[in-house]
């Protein structure tokens, strides 16, 4: 982990900083950089973390939901980038990121519609392309694959091209 | 000796006078084709003149589908616009239905999730019918071909007639195929097709 606030940072991004170090073990600092800021949080933490950071923060939509799949950790990470519309011009230029491991074996994480309506479509992509089931979610059935699709997620390392030899 | 030689030469070289000589050399050539042209019409004409009659009219009535996939739909549009004009040819992208089209000219990429469609669109159309695959993408799968979503070629869903190469092929190329495609029609059999 690199240290918190380094001292070219601009001002938006310490106050940031600073204000979810209060949740202590709950969030880790992964990186910051001006405009862009990375957080760590643990499955259980991730719906409460992310309502602090929607109420207290004004960080008031989510832009993105990513996933990656680290096969020789055995785990699954899920990115949530979340940015500002209402809150002023200094938070509008940064993008703050969740990320949360979770085991590739038991890929469960408790869904953020609630928090952030806007991770709809996007939760059901990233479970779609890389096997992630967000519980709560209203509908998690198929978007992008064909619907015959039988295959594991295609986004996962382990997926491999039918017709195709290892290491081709 | 060097300079009578030349000026027998150039004495050769000097264009015939007008008269018998003339067609041979100056309208010579496309007079022969224009000969050629018509013994094999006339040939056709006379020896199946069932087969000559409907292959003429398919010929010059192609509908192609308005099926536009990816990105060389572009090209496509200019091949059926009035710089390159396809229409003078014979070949006007039919907006009705497909019940109306003969051709499906496949522009570049087709997913995984849109091959069952091209399929379906391709079985409501009426025999006699051809494919052109257009673009890298639908010949082989192009940049995609190990992609987990795209098809590598569209002649694993429906037959192909003739394949234009290029990312994405000039509006030349495709003119080109269309007339590659009318000497296929021209020398068909309709007993097959239909």
């Amino acid at each position: 982990m690199s240290s918190g606030s380094s001292p070219e940072l601009p001002k938006a991004e310490k106050g940031i900083i600073d204000a979810i170090g209060k949740l202590g073990e709950k969030a880790k600092l992964i990186y910051a950089k001006p405009n862009r800021i990375k957080f760590s949080v643990q499955r259980d933490d991730l719906v409460e973390v992310a309502r602090f950071i929607r109420d207290e923060l004004h960080f008031d939509h989510a832009t993105n939901v990513t996933g990656t799949d680290f096969p020789k950790d055995g785990q699954l990470e899920i990115t949530y980038h979340l940015g500002s519309h209402d809150g002023g011009e200094e938070l509008r230029r940064i993008i703050l990121a969740i990320s949360c491991r979770i085991p590739s074996n038991d890929p469960k994480l408790p869904t953020l519609v609630n928090e952030y309506p806007s991770v709809l479509y996007h939760e059901r992509e990233t479970a779609e392309m890389i096997g992630c089931v967000f519980e709560g979610h209203p509908n998690l059935g198929r978007l992008l694959l064909p619907e015959d699709w039988t295959d594991i997620p295609p986004m996962l390392k382990a997926f491999r091209l039918p017709g195709r030899l290892e290491g081709e | 000796m060097v300079a009578q030689e030349l000026e027998s030469q150039q004495q050769q070289q000097q264009p015939p006078k007008k008269g018998s000589a003339s067609l041979h050399s100056h309208e010579g050539p496309g007079l022969n084709i224009l000969v050629g042209k018509a013994r094999e019409v006339i040939q056709q004409a006379i020896v199946d003149p069932v087969t000559y009659l409907a292959n003429w009219g398919r010929l010059y009535s192609l509908w192609p589908v308005h099926l536009e996939t990816a990105c060389c739909s572009i090209e496509w549009g200019a091949v059926s616009g009035p710089r390159f004009d396809a229409e003078r040819y014979g070949i006007l992208e039919a907006f009705g239905s497909l019940r109306q089209c003969d051709l499906v000219v496949v522009h570049g990429t087709v997913t995984r999730k849109m091959a069952p469609r091209l399929r379906f669109i391709y079985d409501q159309m009426p025999e006699p019918k051809w494919v052109i695959a257009m673009g890298a993408c639908s010949i082989s799968g192009g940049v995609y071909f190990d992609s987990y979503n795209v098809l590598p070629g569209v002649d694993q869903v429906i037959p192909v007639d003739v394949y234009v190469p290029g990312c994405p092929p000039r509006p030349e190329e495709l003119i080109d195929a269309f007339i590659l495609l009318q000497d296929k029609i021209r020398n068909s059999n309709i007993k097959k097709t239909s």
